[in-house]
């Protein structure tokens, strides 16, 4: 049964496209709207807990006993004058403050409770309790909160006691659905499977490992679920059906109602200020929910890429047939964070040539992905192209950014993206999305075009009608294929391209690329971190670390006689780099946190031949001693190239190679 | 999928049990005895005890619970409510000639809400972190701080009071009216309330739509789609296509949340509403009638989430054709 509210996304699903050093430290510095809100919500709500703490000092008469002539304007003595009875308005409204905090927050309190009890049960014990919880839950969901409370207050009388009572029965609900969907998640949770195959018991497990957890959750429950009590409960009063002993904002409001103030102007200090005073509570209890909510979920804090209006490519410069694919020059990417900056990619020169496919290699976190999303015209905030200069076909883009990709995507270069099994739209079936990306050149004849290119990639006619999660990986994993190669673009970014699949199908997967790169003379960029693989298809091996290029060359060349440090350690821990991003066996440390740049060579740390001069200068690529591959290491330098014009250094390098 | 349809109608069915068994207890909880709950006070005071017993054997009262449940149950299958206190007649025709003044209000802000705040909820998520995003956000979260029935005193002040634009009650004038003159009409009484409970409807709309559509946008098959080269326009149909489900999924839950703002703004305007009777029951302590309007707001409520569950399908092929178990 759907209902009421929409699970908010989880963290956990957002593609890493930063680095994860990074998160955390945004997470603690979050800024921008949640922020500002967090600090309007705290403001208004410190506000209303001081008036009703305060209220007696404010003015001298009671809210309940008469102390004026009935509907007096304001003046100095009331300076919202009085109501038909002679009561004081001002004091209605501060100690209304009172009754409205007390009622809306206590019922909420209760309300969690007993939310996060029945969420514990059923998400932690499972089984019959937790199906038999969850129908009540559900059961109570369904019924409109409102009129249940008004049925509620109706039958069983007015009062206080029965008004929290009523707002909390009507209320408990919705945390304890959106608490047992965590729950769920945390009891799968590694440390947690593990204390309760060691026979922890399950009350132990809870204190320790979920409640904790699930606190920052329960927080925006509970601040959710007060702004719905504020709001019920004034409806109730504004019905006359709260505790009629007693004053409150919605009372003030329905006494208002009823004798008809809106028809003199009363109604500028009878009405006015207790619907604003209540305005502002839920107002603030939004802002400090919705602050709350950002804080656990740093994901809603992203901004958007500005909007990129498609401009038509421009025609083709006389060179473009012979020109590389690509042909990048000095590109910086960065991802600026609140109070700090990742530079993920620091000065990476690269070409692939038409028909050529360029292995890009290294570990997780080292900036393939970033070269990657920038060379495709996706590279989204908070990524940023700071320096560089890309050619695409021979067109001079200048500084690679979003914009002035744009106008190729999909004409001139293509992207395989990561786990190309979330690549397609689950909405629409897979000859439309192909079919739409052919419309670019081939116009009206762009289903036919998508219906061949399907084919050609192994997708049986019978299929093309089918939705995404009707076919396999392998299958998806052609349709992307397809997708890409529509258009015939001279430069094909492909992230991982088998990532995920079975062996048999990743190899068939891969051999179609080649077959394709030969058929189309396209030229493929192949980011991956499966180096036995990269290196049997790649015509040439780039292998990238910390945000550089540490050593290029033919692929057979680089994978027989590594070079550079890195490079031999990569090769070296061979068998069991399957699989997904781990720490390499055989290589201590992690490639360094990006944020802090060190002086010198940045594999030093973890380099097993580093010598002291390596840590004063950084090393440039440079031709290898043999001349067959470029390498950036100070160990590994031709005889005779100087780097940067500090050649004695080099030679004090080069002499400290000996024991 | 049959599995899933009888589970749907099954799980609805017990929500629709649970209402009516509800329905029947809470009075028989409530303090006091039936003839209290029956009859006004005034006139429940005034009874001699001999009274007392023959009212409670003519309406079956002194019967066994699970007699009285049985006749209770005929009576909901016959379309029979008890009657009126304060009218003097049959529950179910009161009813009927109520419903359809809140089914207009609520009708028509379901679907201006609806609209309005999907659109604004999916601009904001396309511009999300702009200052126009900001800006749209604070607004709405504004407009949704205000509770409803002051937002409808504002209207009313503003609009009938100020301005004299729109009457300030009622869905009928007096005079008698035909055709086009009456649609009129009741179209410009219309205004004030649906306008009302528009705006208090918005918000949550417009939070869902920013949300869903700010996570759709985060998927894969975004970046694919503007790597392919479509313009912003085709990528933003895109991921808004997906963003429909839970968009679709709160206005047609929204509905009870309506409801019950409606009987709080057809108070404030004096609607002939379900809400307005509502209210007008609860202060005349017309307990059958409150039960009964109860019952068919569950009915209604229960129905939308039904039409709901059905609907799914329609815009998520995932439901609608479930990949084959393969062999």
């Amino acid at each position: 049964m759907t209902l009421t509210d929409v699970e908010p996304p989880s963290p956990a699903d957002a593609p890493a496209l930063r680095p994860a050093a990074a998160t955390s430290r945004a997470r603690r510095e979050a800024k921008g709207a949640g922020r500002v809100m967090g600090v309007l919500g705290a403001l208004l709500l410190g506000g209303c807990v001081l008036v009703a703490v305060f209220a007696p000092v404010f003015t001298p008469y009671s809210p309940t006993e008469p102390a004026g002539t009935p509907f007096s304007r304001p003046s100095s003595d009331h300076p919202l004058g009085t109501n038909d009875v002679g009561q004081d308005l001002l004091a209605q409204l501060l100690f209304g403050t009172r009754l409205s905090l007390v009622i809306a927050l206590s019922a909420a309190a209760i309300a969690l409770v007993v939310g996060l009890w029945v969420a514990v049960v059923a998400g932690f014990y499972r089984g019959a309790t937790e199906t038999v919880l969850m129908r009540i839950v559900d059961l109570m969901l369904g019924f409109p909160f409102l009129m249940l409370v008004i049925v509620l207050a109706a039958f069983f009388g007015r009062g206080l006691g029965t008004t929290i009572g009523v707002l909390a029965t009507v209320l408990w609900a919705r945390p304890a659905r959106v608490l047992r969907s965590q729950v769920l998640k945390l009891r799968e949770v590694d440390h947690v499977l593990a204390a309760r195959a060691m026979g922890c018991p399950g009350r132990w497990a809870i204190s320790r490992h979920i409640l904790p957890r699930i606190t920052p959750l329960a927080a925006v429950q509970f601040v959710r679920i007060a702004n719905i009590a504020v709001m019920l409960e004034a409806s109730l009063s504004f019905l006359g059906l709260g505790d009629p002993s007693r004053i409150s904002w919605g009372t003030m409001l329905y006494f208002a109602n009823a004798r008809s103030a809106f028809l003199t102007d009363a109604w500028k200090w009878w009405i006015l200020p207790p619907g604003l005073a209540l305005t502002a509570v839920i107002l603030g209890l939004a802002f400090l929910g919705y602050a709350v909510e950002e804080w656990a979920d740093p994901r809603l804090r992203r901004t958007a890429p500005r909007p990129v209006r498609r401009r038509s490519m421009p025609p083709a410069p006389p060179e473009a047939a012979s020109a590389p694919a690509l042909r990048l020059e000095g590109l910086v990417v960065e991802y600026k964070l609140p109070g700090s900056s990742v530079r993920a990619v620091d000065g990476v020169d690269l070409t692939v040539p038409r028909g050529h496919i360029v292995g890009l290699v290294g570990e997780s976190g080292c900036g393939k992905t970033s070269i990657a999303l920038t060379v495709s015209g996706v590279l989204r905030p908070p990524g940023r192209v700071e320096e560089g200069r890309m050619w695409l076909a021979g067109h001079d883009l200048g500084r690679p950014a979003r914009p002035a990709v744009a106008p190729f995507r999909g004409r001139k270069v293509a992207l395989v993206p990561q786990a190309a099994m979330n690549a397609l739209n689950p909405a629409y079936p897979v000859l439309d999305q192909v079919a739409e990306a052919a419309r670019l050149t081939r116009g009206a004849a762009a289903t036919r075009r998508a219906h061949e290119l399907l084919e050609r990639v192994g997708i049986d006619r019978s299929r093309h009608d089918a939705f995404p999660h009707e076919l396999s990986g392998g299958m998806k994993q052609r349709a992307v294929i397809a997708m890409a190669l529509v258009n015939e673009p001279a430069l094909l970014v492909a992230d991982e391209p088998a990532s995920g699949l079975d062996v048999v199908t990743r190899a068939q997967v891969l051999k179609l690329l080649v077959e394709l790169r030969d058929e189309l003379d396209v030229g493929i960029l192949m980011v991956s971190h499966d180096l036995p693989t990269v290196s049997r298809m790649a015509d040439e091996l780039a292998v990238m670390y910390a945000g550089r290029i540490v050593e290029r060359g033919p692929a057979a060349t680089v994978s027989s006689a590594p070079q550079h440090p890195y490079t031999r350690a990569l090769f070296s821990a061979f068998p069991s780099l399957y699989g997904e991003c781990r720490p390499l066996a055989g290589l201590p440390g992690e490639v360094p946190d990006l944020t802090s740049t060190t002086a010198g060579c940045r594999f030093r740390p973890r380099c097993d031949e580093a010598v002291e001069h390596c840590a004063e200068e950084e090393p440039a690529l440079a031709p290898s001693p043999e001349g067959t591959t470029e390498v950036a290491c100070l160990l590994r330098r031709a005889p005779g190239a100087a780097s940067d014009g500090d050649g004695d250094r080099d030679a004090a390098a080069a002499r400290g190679l000996g024991p | 999928m049959k599995r899933h349809l009888l589970r749907t109608v099954g799980q609805y069915g017990a929500v629709l049990f649970a209402a009516i068994v509800l329905n029947f207890a809470l009075p028989r909880l409530a303090p006091g005895d039936a003839i209290d709950y029956i009859l006004p006070d005034e006139v429940a005071g005034a009874l001699t005890p001999a009274q007392r017993t023959e009212i409670l054997d003519r309406f079956g009262l002194d019967d066994s619970m699970p007699e009285q449940f049985g006749a209770y149950l005929g009576g909901i299958a016959r379309g029979d409510l008890l009657v009126s206190v304060r009218f003097g007649r049959p529950v179910t025709s009161l009813l009927l000639e109520r419903v359809g003044w809140t089914l207009l209000l609520v009708g028509g802000s379901l679907v201006l809400s609806t609209l309005l705040g999907a659109a604004l909820g999916f601009r904001s998520a396309w511009r999300r972190g702009t200052s126009a995003d900001t800006g749209a956000l604070g607004a709405i979260m504004f407009l949704d701080a205000l509770p409803p029935f002051f937002i409808g005193t504002l209207l009313l002040l503003v609009f009938s009071v100020g301005l004299g634009w729109f009457p300030s009650y009622g869905a009928l004038s007096g005079q008698e009216a035909e055709g086009l003159a009456l649609v009129g009409e009741v179209l410009r009484r219309a205004v004030l309330p649906v306008a009302t409970l528009t705006i208090a409807g918005l918000g949550p709309m417009y939070l869902v739509a920013r949300s869903a559509l700010v996570g759709e946008l985060q998927e894969d098959y975004v970046l694919m789609a503007e790597a392919k080269g479509l313009t912003d326009r085709e990528v933003r149909r895109h991921a808004a296509r997906n963003a429909l489900l839970p968009v679709s999924t709160v206005a047609l839950v929204g509905l009870g949340t309506l409801v019950g703002g409606a009987a709080v703004v057809e108070t404030v305007f004096s609607y002939p509403g379900l809400g307005r009777l509502i209210y007008e029951s609860v202060l005349a302590r017309d307990y059958p009638v409150l039960q009964g309007a109860f019952l068919l707001l569950i009915i209604t409520v229960v129905l939308a989430n039904l039409i709901n569950d059905l609907a799914y399908p329609l815009l998520d092929p995932r439901v609608r054709r479930p990949r084959p178990r393969r062999a």
